[in-house]
């Protein structure tokens, strides 16, 4: 086997559910260090190849490979130190207060008779700090509004102080503030040095936001790469079977997509 | 992440922060041990752990035949000759120690059932352990009476329901609603039969095995206190050894995946446990009802804490499964009754006034 760059990738996977396939022959690099963006259209298999990387989901074939290594290989608690994937329906206990749910975070490097380790106070305090709910340290999770709870969840994947964060539809069901607010932190988590990679569905968001997209179509990948060689009227198109003039985003000079006018 | 509106309970959101405190309490034994110390949860246990003493000295003492209280530690390493010996070393000693293990047991079974299913009422009886159980008694003891022994039947029982269980997911026990499901289905079926065999029956060669099928310690002797023990020998260590990654089970399949839990087999080993301790509970006093629902709750509840709370369920269990035998030995009004009546009483009234509490703040 010829050796394998580093980062995170999957070589020729095929997944399915039951008697459906959904990927089926595909591979991907994920850019090290860089904020990536999975779209596509609903149904096109994003979020089962962002599980499929975590390890959520055990490919029927192929392999996903972290720094070279097959992830099949590694035990489970040793992927968990390298690689973090927030789920998109996540479950938080009755009576459980913020800090206990972040320092959930903190368990792949337990054991069960060292259930605490050191650097633990701080690693949650950190991540807190970073995701701006340390004033909500010692609420009830249950109390917290959508995008408080939803930043609590960033907390506990920060706290599991991984290189690779993945992030299932993180976006999803919070106000639009909420929305560019966590967009914000995938930004400093990129700038801190981790590997993120965020299932998005809004593409304008996308384009603005990340440095890297993966453009998914009917569980292939049709396009990857900056949003601005990516993006174009005809990608939309055939993609989202969207008509759309793609501009100039006037604050980032991202590529802005404006769907077309009825005629 | 929920997409439910939310809303806030004034209560709650009045009284923030009294915990406050940045890293938990740890049990430390040099580099290699720190365990997380829940203060709530050491006291609480301290409370029921005396009131179990309390229960057990009166269960020895009270009646006729009891010992008096003063004289019971010398009684315990040298039994008196007589009527007075032969209670504490015959009746009343070997049924005390069966009602705290199969209470310990049910405590037990019931936070692993309810922490896997992650919902309050997933216990044995629910996914039909405990009917299971009452048809394999009933078809050892009036079917085919002398094939096998009344709690080998049980323990037979239970072990196909659990099996049907099992299988009839579909999936094993990876999906926690179908687990409880099948399992309401199975009870349904196995009170069928129960009800076939004592229908078919005489009324009166029934009622004997009546107690059984509610669940009795009226007659267990040191065969029983063996086999609770074994299992209790077997089950808490191993229970203990699966809940952190039960705990990081609770936020969700998924997460706990990404936190380093291997889910599906950390949640067949839990049932497993589960399974063998209530078909040891089962074996020696038959499906007694309530205890390994409400145990866990109850324990919950005062600690409120998230995590899981089996060694104060274990006490709790016990002290509820003592005081009901208590009563079924003393109370003239429940005198002779199974002592599974007695605790579907006791811990049915104070779930249920622990709930009414729990509504009045605001907290359901």
């Amino acid at each position: 086997m010829t050796p394998t760059p580093p980062g995170l990738r999957a070589h020729q996977l095929r997944v399915g559910y039951g008697s459906r396939t959904v990927l089926s022959d595909l591979s991907v690099t994920l850019p090290t260090g860089a904020f990536t963006a999975i779209i596509g259209p609903n149904g096109c298999g994003k979020s089962t190849l962002l599980k499929s990387l975590g390890r959520a989901i055990v490919p029927r074939a192929g392999a996903v490979t972290l720094d070279g290594t097959d992830l099949a290989s590694l035990r489970p608690k040793v992927i968990a130190r390298r690689l973090a994937l927030l789920p998109q329906d996540p479950i938080a206990p009755d009576t459980i207060r913020v800090r206990d749910l972040v320092a959930r975070g903190r368990h792949p490097y337990h054991s069960l008779l060292r259930q605490w380790a050191p650097g633990d106070t701080e690693a949650v305090d950190r991540a807190l700090a970073e995701t701006g709910v340390t004033h909500l340290a010692d609420r009830f999770v249950s109390e917290l509004s959508g995008g408080q709870r939803q930043r609590a969840w960033v907390a506990l994947v920060l706290a599991q102080d991984t290189d690779y964060v993945l992030l299932d539809e993180p976006t999803s069901f919070l106000d639009i503030s909420h929305q560019i607010d966590l967009l914000h932190r995938c930004q400093d988590m990129r700038s801190a040095g981790k590997t993120v990679v965020a299932v998005l569905h809004d593409l304008n968001q996308a384009a603005r936001y990340a440095d890297h997209l993966v453009v998914m179509h009917e569980g292939a990948i049709v396009a990857e790469g900056t949003p601005a060689d990516v993006l174009s009227a005809d990608l939309v198109r055939e993609v989202f079977a969207l008509p759309a003039e793609i501009t100039i985003d006037p604050q980032s000079g991202s590529p802005l997509i404006v769907p077309l006018a009825r005629v | 992440m929920s997409a439910a509106p939310h809303l806030e309970s004034p209560v709650a959101a009045a009284a923030p922060a009294l915990a406050g405190r940045r890293a938990p309490r740890l049990f430390r034994i040099g580099p290699g041990i720190a365990l997380p110390v829940h203060p709530r949860a050491l006291i609480w246990s301290g409370i029921v752990l005396v009131g179990l003493i309390v229960a057990a000295v009166l269960t020895l003492s009270m009646g006729k035949l009891g010992i008096a209280p003063q004289s019971l530690p010398a009684a315990l390493f040298d039994p008196p000759r007589g009527a007075a010996g032969f209670t504490l070393t015959t009746l009343r000693g070997p049924r005390l120690l069966v009602a705290i293990g199969v209470g310990a047991a049910l405590g037990i079974s019931g936070a692993l059932f309810q922490i896997v299913t992650r919902n309050p009422l997933g216990s044995p009886d629910v996914i039909g352990l405990g009917a299971g159980a009452g048809a394999g008694v009933a078809i050892c003891g009036l079917l085919w009476p002398g094939v096998l022994p009344t709690p080998a039947g049980a323990l037979l029982g239970a072990m196909l329901a659990i099996t049907i269980v099992y299988l009839s997911t579909g999936r094993g026990f990876a999906a926690p609603a179908r687990i409880i499901i099948a399992g309401i289905g199975v009870s349904a079926m196995a009170h069928a039969v129960t009800q076939y065999v004592v229908s078919v029956k005489l009324r009166d060669e029934a009622s004997q095995l009546a107690g059984y099928l509610a669940g009795s310690i009226n007659s267990v002797g040191w065969g029983a206190v063996g086999i609770i023990a074994i299992t209790l020998a077997l089950c808490l260590p191993a229970a203990w050894a699966l809940s952190p990654s039960l705990n990081q089970i609770a936020l969700g399949d998924s997460l706990a995946h990404s936190l380093g839990i291997r889910v599906t087999a950390t949640r067949t080993a839990a049932i497993i446990v589960a399974v063998v301790a209530a078909a040891g509970a089962v074996t020696v006093a038959g499906p007694i009802s309530f205890v390994a629902l409400t145990a866990p709750q109850i324990a919950q509840r005062l600690t409120r804490s998230p995590a899981l709370s089996l060694g104060l369920s274990a006490l709790l269990g016990a002290l509820i499964l003592v005081v009901a035998d208590l009563l079924a030995q003393q109370a003239p009004w429940a005198r002779g009754l199974p002592v599974g009546i007695l605790t579907a009483g006791v811990g049915g009234i104070y779930l249920g006034a622990l709930l009414i509490r729990e509504w009045r703040k605001g907290r359901l």
